[in-house]
C-alpha cells in the first residue's frame, strides 16, 4: 500500500462485561469512533495473555488496545487487578526493548461509558497514526526483492 | 568448608534424612565445576566448593522425587525460596547447605584477562583479593573483582537467606549496583529504534536450543508455551522474530521469580546478553510492586497477588 494512503489497523481486546458493551453503547448512541479498530471480545481483562499482544504485533497490526472493567468492577472480582500487574510489567518490558509506547495501550472503560470508549479508541488510533506503520517485525528487503 | 560439607552430607545420606545430595563436583575441563547429584555416599568425596561453582542448582529438587540436601549460594537460595512460594518444592523436604559467596568467576572474563583459553589454566586459588593462577606452568595473579560475573557486583544477599547449615561466615553485600547494571544503562541510553535493532540483531543469532529455559529455575512448566501446538504461539524453528517473541514471553513468565542468577546468559551458546532483559525486569518488579525475589518464603508469588493501590498511571 502506498505510504500516503496508509491507515492504521489496530486490535482491541475488550472485556465482554464492560468495554465491549461500552463500544456497543457508543455505537447505538451514534458516537463516532475510527473504524481502524478490529474488536475482539474477551471474557475478562484477566484473560489477556502477553502472547496475544506480541503475536498481534508480530503479525503486523499497528497497535493493540486492551480494555477492561474499572478496578473494583470486574465481573470475576479480581481478574482486572491481577491483569493490571501483568499489564504494568508488559508495558515496561515492551518499552525497554524499543516498542513505541503508543502501540500498546491499556484502559478501564465501563459498560456505561460509551463516550469514553469512543474517546479512548480515537486517541489511541491517533497515537498509532503518529508513530506510523508497524515495521517492528518486518525483515529488511533484500536486493532484488 | 568442603570437608565439613562432605561429612555432613555423608551423615544425611547414612541416616536416611535425605534421598539425594545435590552439590558441585569437578567439571571435565580445568576450573569448571558441574552439578554432582547422587544418592551414594562414596560419590561425596567429589564434592567441591570454590570460586567456580557457577550453576544454580535450585531447579534439581523440583525434578528429584524425595528429600534433598542441596548446596546453594546467595542468589541460588533466593531461587529456591521463590520455588517454595510457587509450591514447587517444600521447605521440609530440603536440607540446605548455604555457601556465603564472595562472587563467582566468569570464565569468559577470565579467559579475556589472561589472553588464553581456560584449559591452559591448571590451577586457580583465591588468595585474599586476588586469584592466583597457573597458566602454562607459570604463575599469574589477577584481581578477583575483575573476573567475577556482572551480577555479583550488585549482589545484595551473598549469604543465603534460607539455610540449615551455613558453610563459613557471613559475607557482606556487594553494593556496586551501578557496575552490575552497566549494560542495562547503556541500552537505556539508546533511542527506541536503536534498542529494537539491538535485540533484533542479538536474536538473529538464537538457535532456539532452549538452554536458557532449561537451565532456569523459574522456568518450571511441565509444558512450555513454545511446545504447545494448539495454538502454536511461536514457530518451532529459529527466525529472529519468533526467537525474540519467545524470549520476551519467557522474560514475562519469569518476572517476579528471577533472582538474577544469570544462568540463562551463561547457558546461551551464542552469547546473547539475556541478563540485560532478566535483570531489567528484576528492577521493574521491585519498582512497581516493591517485590524482591526470594526473600520471604511465606509471601504469595507476586503475580498471584495484587494490591488495590497497585500502579495505575499507565492505564487510560
Ligand atoms: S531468567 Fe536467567 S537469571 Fe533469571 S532465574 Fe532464570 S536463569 Fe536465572
Ligand atoms: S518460558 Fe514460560 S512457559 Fe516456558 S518454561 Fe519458562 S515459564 Fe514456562
Ligand atoms: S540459550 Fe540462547 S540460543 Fe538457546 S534458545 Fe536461549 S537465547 Fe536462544
Ligand atoms: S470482567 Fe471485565 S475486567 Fe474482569
Amino acid at each position: 500500500m502506498e505510504e500516503s494512503n496508509w491507515e492504521p489497523k489496530v486490535i482491541g481486546f475488550l472485556c465482554h462485561w464492560c468495554s465491549y458493551a461500552g463500544a456497543d453503547l457508543s455505537g447505538s448512541a451514534r458516537l463516532e469512533y475510527p473504524h481502524n479498530i478490529r474488536i475482539i471480545r474477551i471474557p475478562c481483562s484477566g484473560r489477556v495473555d502477553p502472547m496475544f499482544i506480541l503475536r498481534a504485533l508480530q503479525n503486523g497490526v499497528d497497535g493493540v488496545l486492551v480494555s477492561g472493567c474499572h478496578p473494583g468492577d470486574c465481573h470475576y472480582q479480581s481478574g482486572n487487578f491481577h491483569a493490571r500487574r501483568k499489564f504494568a510489567v508488559i508495558n515496561r518490558l515492551l518499552k525497554y526493548v524499543g516498542i513505541e509506547p503508543e502501540r500498546v495501550q491499556f484502559s478501564w472503560v465501563a459498560a456505561s461509558e460509551g463516550p469514553k470508549m469512543a474517546q479512548v479508541i480515537g486517541e489511541f488510533v491517533e497515537g498509532v497514526r503518529k508513530v506510523g506503520p508497524n515495521r517492528l517485525f518486518k525483515d529488511e528487503k533484500k536486493d532484488g526483492e | 568448608m568442603e570437608n565439613r560439607l562432605k561429612e555432613e552430607a555423608g551423615k544425611l545420606l547414612k541416616e536416611g534424612k535425605v534421598d539425594y545430595i545435590v552439590g558441585y563436583g569437578k567439571g571435565t575441563v580445568n576450573l569448571r565445576t558441574s552439578p554432582l547429584i547422587t544418592n551414594k555416599e562414596e560419590d561425596l568425596e567429589g564434592l567441591v566448593i570454590n570460586p567456580f561453582i557457577a550453576n544454580n542448582l535450585s531447579r534439581y529438587p523440583v525434578e528429584l522425587k524425595g528429600r534433598v540436601g542441596i548446596v546453594v549460594k546467595g542468589c541460588d537460595s533466593r531461587s529456591l525460596t521463590s520455588l517454595m512460594q510457587d509450591k514447587k518444592v517444600k521447605r521440609e523436604d530440603l536440607i540446605i547447605f548455604g555457601v556465603p559467596c564472595e562472587g563467582v568467576v566468569d570464565l569468559k572474563k577470565l579467559a579475556g584477562q589472561i589472553g588464553a583459553e581456560i584449559d591452559r589454566v591448571t590451577d586457580a586459588e583465591k588468595e585474599g583479593e586476588n586469584l592466583t593462577l597457573q597458566v602454562d606452568g607459570s604463575k599469574k595473579t589477577i584481581p578477583f573483582r575483575d573476573v567475577i560475573f556482572d551480577k555479583c557486583y550488585g549482589c545484595e544477599h551473598p549469604t543465603p537467606l534460607e539455610y540449615d547449615m551455613l558453610l563459613g561466615s557471613e559475607v557482606a553485600p556487594n553494593l556496586d549496583i551501578e557496575k552490575s547494571l552497566e549494560r542495562i544503562k547503556e541500552l537505556e541510553g539508546m533511542d527506541a529504534q536503536e534498542r529494537w535493532n539491538y535485540w533484533k540483531e542479538q536474536f538473529s543469532k538464537c538457535i532456539r536450543c532452549y538452554g536458557c529455559r532449561n537451565v532456569c529455575p523459574a522456568c518450571f512448566c511441565e509444558r512450555c508455551f513454545v511446545d504447545v501446538n494448539m495454538p502454536q504461539w511461536v514457530a518451532t524453528y529459529a527466525t529472529w522474530q519468533d526467537n525474540l517473541t519467545f524470549q520476551l514471553i519467557r522474560t514475562l513468565h519469569v518476572a517476579g521469580r528471577c533472582s538474577d542468577c544469570g544462568e540463562c546468559e551463561r547457558a546461551c551458546p551464542v552469547g546473547i546478553p539475556l541478563r540485560s532483559l532478566q535483570r531489567k525486569m528484576v528492577e521493574e518488579v521491585k519498582d512497581l510492586f516493591g517485590h524482591e525475589v526470594g526473600i520471604d518464603k511465606d509471601a504469595p508469588p507476586v503475580f498471584s497477588h495484587y494490591e488495590a493501590t497497585d500502579p495505575d498511571e499507565f492505564m487510560k
